[in-house]
């Protein structure tokens, strides 16, 4: 009796031990059903985006739906997932067939490619077809086509800036304060002056601002983001390289190393995952972004002081740029063609488009012209993430837009150029444990290497062999032949 | 059958108790078991739903675990898992145990209270946190440690591009978070030794080291044997937040900072291939089964009171 007991005890704090984790799970209401789908009898179109969730999404929604019950006889439930969170949640919902009609996708958050390629996506082309005229007539024709997946649409594009243009970023206050002239400015060596000047006399100032994320710009276009395969710009015979084994790359190593040993970039650059407070604070001179028509001005207001740019880079179209925001449509959405109607609405409707992106008329926002408005201070409750919800040139202008806002963004677009392997996309399903492999060995020496952190001399060729090790010769193998048979295949 | 009921209403308060662990068990541990088909499966979504999503998906064999093996990597973060894991194992009960027994003899209770609060409270706090707290002590150009090392002369060192630390950094930094976890488990199973031993031990004059030695340790054994066979099992698990946020996630300290957990986190960034996670995670089950099927089949050989089954 007595051992039992010390058993029983014994067995009682073991249970306690093990359980401290719990984790939660959350279940889904289901769609309507049986619905035709017309204003009297309106089908619930549900719809997933990405951005802080707001307080009064649902207030508004129901505005939202009272236009689309007339319009298109479908109402609108949104729900918003947080930026973070948006990637591996949606991943999950998806997996387990949570209903949905509309999901927000891009080529950061939640994969647009891979999942259209895994079955997430319903395909488009025969929806645009039949209820999407409209929209094919207003947004660019370069976005349609850059984001098809093996010849297919599987979510309409945003109408937004459609190259990705490099510029060098200024801090301005400390241009004018050492007297620095940035207009000869454009490689990465031309910066080396300014950087000196500013390490001489400010040593508080980071010279040169980045994030681990940073790589150096080198002409070419990556395969895929962030993996060292990639095309050269102006390239003739379409051959994949090893960005690494670039002479542009070696050389531009070669600097960030120089900046590195001479203290112009933050001891810390290759672990830091944000710059944020270096622009609250001031404490930086430059920095590279991407931008887009107006950005100065935008840059300038969200940090408090004046910022200028140059380019760094030609205006560029590539699949990362096309693929930046998109709706798509779910495969498992009761409703297809309702959403299919709901997204041409949403691009070519004006009222629908900014009902979505401000709010309400006189709660959320005051219109102060034709196409101007104000933000009210409820606004604070409907702050939308304006690049992600659709047509962004049907949007009503801030107090301090330019009236030829969207003009000059449609000057902007067609002054891009195309990426020679714009609408290419590799599908890795050969590959995928190389794949996998390969990205362990990039996260183990890129950001040291590109940071200038480690000494190419000795860890470029270490990279190089690891790499090749882990597979990647045959995952550059496997994309020079799809490259070839897509080629072949476009007549390029 | 009689039997049996007749077992079942004797036991009812009993086994009441442990319906609520039971459920728990079923819907989280042994419910979701039939979902390690994924891991021989190429996953594809079907509109049905998830399990029409499995059974539509193509069979691929082996092919999935492949990835954990494809390159020299398999043996450094296989070797990372299990010799860090045993450090914290060992270690983690040396030093458990020895603040449990000095907590124990404190005499001043209210400051063995505040004591064990103290070292208690580094378990709550999140591993990006710790990773903060770290940083502020190994931060190149700002950390404490770098200006400690400049009054004495020492150039700063950048930590977190030297490998050879790091193995002393992450043991140092899981233990200050879990003993304080782990010492009060000890603390209430000696709390719970009958003291009538310890004033016979008096009477026969035994000091203090004898008692400890002679009635704490070996009344602490089963105890220390179960939570050390639980932490076997989870051997070939490494804690994901020290490995990843502790480094900064940086690149030239993964020889002694990779482990099984981050290595498939970081490789399925991109291919976001669920069938590759599930068969790392069957890969990690499998081997924590039989670790402690193994370990426990030793400890019954030893001693069959202490063994767990």
């Amino acid at each position: 009796m007595q051992k039992g007991k010390k058993r029983f005890s014994l067995a009682i704090t073991a249970l306690t031990a093990l359980s401290v984790a719990l984790s939660g799970c959350g279940g889904g209401g289901s769609a309507a059903s049986g619905g035709e789908g017309t204003s009297e009898k309106p089908v619930e179109l549900i719809w997933y985006t990405i951005g802080t969730p707001q307080k009064d999404v649902d207030t508004v929604m129901a505005e939202v739906s009272k236009y689309t019950t007339e319009k298109i006889g479908a109402t609108v439930t949104m729900k918003m997932i947080d930026w973070g969170d948006y990637q591996q949640k949606m991943q999950v919902m998806v997996a387990s067939g949570e209903p949905m009609d509309i999901i927000f996708t891009s080529s950061g958050g939640f994969d647009y490619v891979q999942n259209a390629r895994k079955g997430a996506f319903m395909e488009l082309d025969s929806l645009i077809e039949e209820y999407g005229q409209d929209l094919k007539n207003t947004i660019d024709p370069a976005f349609l086509e850059g984001s098809k997946v093996d010849g297919h649409n599987y979510a309409i594009p945003a109408n937004k800036e459609l190259p990705q243009q490099e510029v060098w970023r200024f801090n301005q206050n400390l241009i004018d304060e050492y007297k620095m002239d940035t207009s000869g400015v454009r490689t990465l060596d031309s910066l080396e002056p300014l950087l000196k000047t500013i390490k001489e006399n400010a040593p508080d100032v980071t010279p040169f601002a980045m994030d681990k994320n940073y790589i150096p710009y080198v002409p070419y276009d990556y395969v895929i983001q962030n993996l060292p395969m990639a095309v050269k710009l102006d390239t003739t015979d379409y051959k994949v390289v090893n960005i690494l084994e670039t002479p542009e790359m070696k050389e531009a190593l070669t600097t960030m190393r120089k900046y590195y040993q001479a203290g112009y970039i933050a001891p810390e650059a290759a672990t830091t995952g944000s710059t944020s407070d270096l622009g609250t604070s001031g404490k930086w001179l430059l920095d590279r972004a991407q931008t887009q028509p107006f950005a100065d001005n935008v840059w300038s207001t969200s940090n408090g002081y004046p910022i200028t740019s140059t380019p760094a880079s030609d205006a560029i179209i590539t699949n990362n740029s096309v693929q930046g925001s998109m709706m798509a449509i779910s495969a498992n959405s009761e409703y297809p063609e309702k959403a299919m109607q709901f997204l041409n609405l949403l691009n070519t409707d004006a009222t629908l488009r900014n009902m979505v992106d401000s709010g309400i008329e006189g709660t959320h926002y005051k219109k102060t012209a034709d196409n101007r408005m104000e933000n009210l201070p409820e606004s604070k409750n409907y702050d939308m993430p304006s690049y992600s919800l659709g047509n962004n040139m049907l949007l009503n202008l801030n107090p301090n837009d330019p009236d030829n806002k969207w003009d000059e963004f449609k000057t902007f677009n067609e002054s891009g150029v195309d990426s020679p392997i714009l609408s290419f996309n590799f599908d890795p399903k050969n590959v995928s444990s190389e794949l996998a492999a390969v990205q362990n060995v990039k996260e183990q020496f890129w950001s040291s290497l590109m940071t200038g952190t480690v000494d190419p001399e000795t860890y470029l060729p270490q990279a190089i062999e690891k790499f090749n090790q882990a597979g990647l010769e045959k995952v550059m193998a496997e994309a020079q032949t799809q490259l070839d048979a897509w080629k072949a295949e476009n007549g390029k | 059958m009689a039997n049996f009921l007749k077992n079942l209403s004797r036991n009812k308060a009993l086994l009441f108790m442990v319906l609520p662990g039971t459920i728990w068990f079923f819907f989280f541990s042994y419910l979701p078991l039939a979902g390690t088909i994924v891991a021989f499966k190429e996953y594809r979504f079907s509109r049905d739903g998830f399990w029409a999503s499995i059974f539509r998906s193509e069979w691929v064999g082996w092919d999935n675990f492949k990835f954990l093996f494809s390159t020299d990597d398999a043996f450094t973060i296989t070797r990372n898992t299990l010799l860090y894991n045993l450090a914290f194992i060992l270690l983690g009960l040396v030093f458990s145990v020895l603040l449990a027994i000095i907590l124990s003899e404190l005499v001043n209770r209210k400051l063995s209270k505040i004591y064990q609060t103290g070292m208690f409270l580094p378990y709550f706090l999140s591993w990006v946190i710790v990773g903060y707290f770290v940083f502020s002590f190994l931060s190149m150009d700002r950390g404490l440690l770098n200006q400690i090392l400049g009054w004495f002369g020492v150039g700063p060192i950048q930590w977190y591009s030297e490998a050879a630390y790091w193995p002393y950094i992450l043991i140092i930094v899981n233990l200050w978070k879990s003993i304080g976890y782990s010492s009060v488990v000890y603390l209430a199973a000696i709390l719970g030794i009958d003291k009538s031993l310890y004033e016979a031990a008096m009477i026969d004059g035994a000091n203090k080291w004898q008692q400890i030695r002679r009635i704490t340790i070996p009344m602490l054994t089963p105890i220390i044997t179960i939570m050390t066979l639980l932490a076997v099992g989870k051997i070939f698990y490494a804690d994901f937040g020290l490995f990843y946020q502790v480094p900064r996630d940086s690149g030239t300290l993964y020889a002694v900072t990779n482990v099984i957990d981050t290595y498939v986190y970081r490789g399925l960034m991109t291919t976001g291939e669920i069938g590759m996670s599930a068969a790392a995670g069957l890969y990690q089950s499998v081997v924590g089964f039989v670790l402690v099927i193994l370990s426990n089949y030793v400890v019954r050989r030893m001693d069959k009171d202490s063994a767990l089954f």
